[in-house]
């Protein structure tokens, strides 16, 4: 038992050695720890009386809010609001005005469309065009450019996308009782789910039962075309995610949790991000410049072509598609 | 650019200023489920099939299902009949 | 002869086509109640749309193409009749007085 007064290695070791934090006692923490528990296990009514009684006292502040602001704002509310909103609304017209006139001296002074001595017709997309094709064995070089030449770009890109799924499943995920049994929370969300929307409708479910797996398998080739025709990671992921949307509006969590669950999503989230980091570590540690790494290229066209491009696109697609179904799921009941 | 083209982008800034002036949010959302398919023809003529594949899937599929989720969370999808209701209490 | 009598048809399948979409839309902001402008609106995706593909079908030589359009076909076939029938399903399950609309019949 580590003491309250050893050094602070000390602590950290028997923190590793997983012995109970002395600490503990004196925060906070543990008191309100077990006014939650006590809070579920209260019975419906004593809730409902709680919730009364809070609504009564809310009511009350808000009485009291309104005649205070009453008497701090009657100037503002009488004389100055009048005032106020001519001046607001003469602002927001002049404000208006004043950007369309900008913006559309700027439109008027651009170089048209398409000219041929246009700024952005210079030696790097001369690059991309002629040297594409050779140096990443894409067909289609919109996927060379953004999985070979700025890779590091999307990269950035698909963290952001876990990064957003995690910030969603922090703020809107349920979590389930320490005990293992769902809380009130989880139940209530349970019940106001599918309140008003088809609950085992049939024909919905015949229509979803025929173009589920459609939609998958044009999302999985979009994935995979992605290097040979337009598409790539980020569209057929959406496809995909959008598939499996449709499959949970049909059939309800009970079924898509056989094959798509909580855990699989973690999983499918985290694993092609690393595989995206270890591939283009791989290939900037190589020398990122084309220098031969031992991965080849392959004939231009054919679907195992284009070095990374083709992994990079499923791991991309991947996590596009986990980050919609988590955002749907996660917005309409807080869990999967 | 020819005719088509003209159309379609009249009707992408009526879409746009639609989006913004309309009172409720659902209408607000449908027109911009519009707006992002007719974005997705605009790429298309502008020769960029990726991004119009993906604003459509994207745009005007899962987009604007997440905000139809976050209506009905909040709790501002309402029939015309509870409007009037809500009216006569206030 | 055959190429004008399938621009012929091309021309009368898309009329027919636009006249019935159009037609749609006309119904959805004359109607009041959310089924009359349900009824005009999925009429015009299903059978408008159905006439366009045709009449596109029959406007092409290539085989491929054609085939794009049948999916495209069937897979709106599958879809709009489907989104219809889930407003038409809310509508009922929320309106709390349906006898204002329409005659309700005795079970």
């Amino acid at each position: 038992m580590t003491n309250r007064n050893d050094p602070p290695k000390n602590r950290f070791v028997g923190w590793l050695m997983g012995e109970e934090n002395p600490l503990d006692d004196e925060l906070e923490l543990i008191v309100s720890t077990s006014q939650q528990e006590g809070r579920d296990v209260l019975s419906l009514e004593e809730a409902e009386r709680q919730e009364e009684a809070e609504e009564l006292r809310r009511e009350k502040l808000a009485i009291d809010e309104k005649s205070q602001s009453v008497r701090i704002h009657s100037w503002a509310k009488h004389q100055g609001a009048h005032w106020l909103e001519t001046l607001y609304r003469i602002a927001a017209v002049v404000l208006c005005g004043a950007i369309i006139f900008f913006l559309m001296t700027t439109v008027v002074a651009l170089p048209p469309f398409g000219a041929e001595n246009n700024p952005y017709n210079n030696e790097v997309s001369q690059r991309y065009i002629e040297q594409g094709i050779p140096e990443t064995g894409a067909v289609n070089f919109v996927a060379g450019m953004i999985l070979d030449y700025r890779a590091f770009d999307t990269f950035g890109e698909s963290t952001v996308l876990f990064v957003a799924s995690c910030g969603v499943i922090f703020l809107l995920k349920l979590n389930d009782h320490s005990s293992g049994k769902p809380s009130r929370a989880m139940l209530e969300a349970e019940y106001d789910d599918r309140h008003h929307e088809p609950k085992n409708d049939g024909i919905l479910q015949f229509a979803a039962k025929l173009l589920t797996p459609v939609i998958l398998l044009f999302g999985f080739y979009i994935v995979l075309n992605g290097h040979l025709s337009p598409g790539g990671g980020f569209s057929g992921g959406a496809v995909m995610g959008a598939g499996l949307i449709l499959y949970l509006t049909a059939f309800g969590f009970e079924d898509t949790r056989r094959f798509f669950t909580y855990k699989m999503t973690r999983w499918i989230s985290c694993l092609p991000l690393l595989c995206y980091a270890g591939m283009k570590s791989y290939s900037f540690f190589t020398g990122a410049n084309h220098i031969p790494g031992g991965v080849p290229l392959g004939t231009p066209g054919a679907i195992l072509s284009s070095g990374f491009i083709l992994p990079l696109n499923i791991c991309v697609g991947f996590i596009v598609m986990c980050t919609m179904y988590t955002f749907y799921a996660l917005f309409r009941k807080g869990g999967m | 650019m020819n005719a088509f083209g003209m159309i379609v982008l009249v009707f992408l800034v009526i879409c746009a200023i639609a989006t913004s002036v309309s009172k409720n949010l659902l209408v607000s959302v449908v027109i911009f489920m519009a707006y992002s398919v007719l974005m997705s023809i605009v790429w298309m003529m502008l020769e960029s099939p990726d991004l119009a594949i993906t604003e459509a899937a994207v745009g005007a599929g899962v987009t604007s299902l997440l905000f139809f989720i976050t209506l009905k969370k909040i709790h501002a999808i309402r029939g015309d009949e509870e409007e009037d209701h809500h009216d006569e209490q206030e | 002869m055959i190429e004008w009598i399938r621009f012929v048809l091309t021309a009368l399948f898309l009329l027919g086509g636009l006249f019935i979409l159009i037609s749609g839309v006309v119904g959805q902001y004359r109607f009041r109640y959310v089924l009359n402008r349900m009824h005009a609106a999925s009429m015009g995706d299903s059978l408008g749309l159905m006439l366009v593909m045709l009449g596109l079908c029959i406007s092409q030589n290539d085989v491929f193409v054609i085939l794009k359009y049948l999916l495209t076909a069937a897979f709106l076939l599958l879809t709009s009749p489907t989104s219809g029938h889930l407003i038409a399903r809310l509508e009922i399950a929320t309106n709390e007085h349906p006898e204002k609309e329409m005659e309700l019949m005795q079970k």
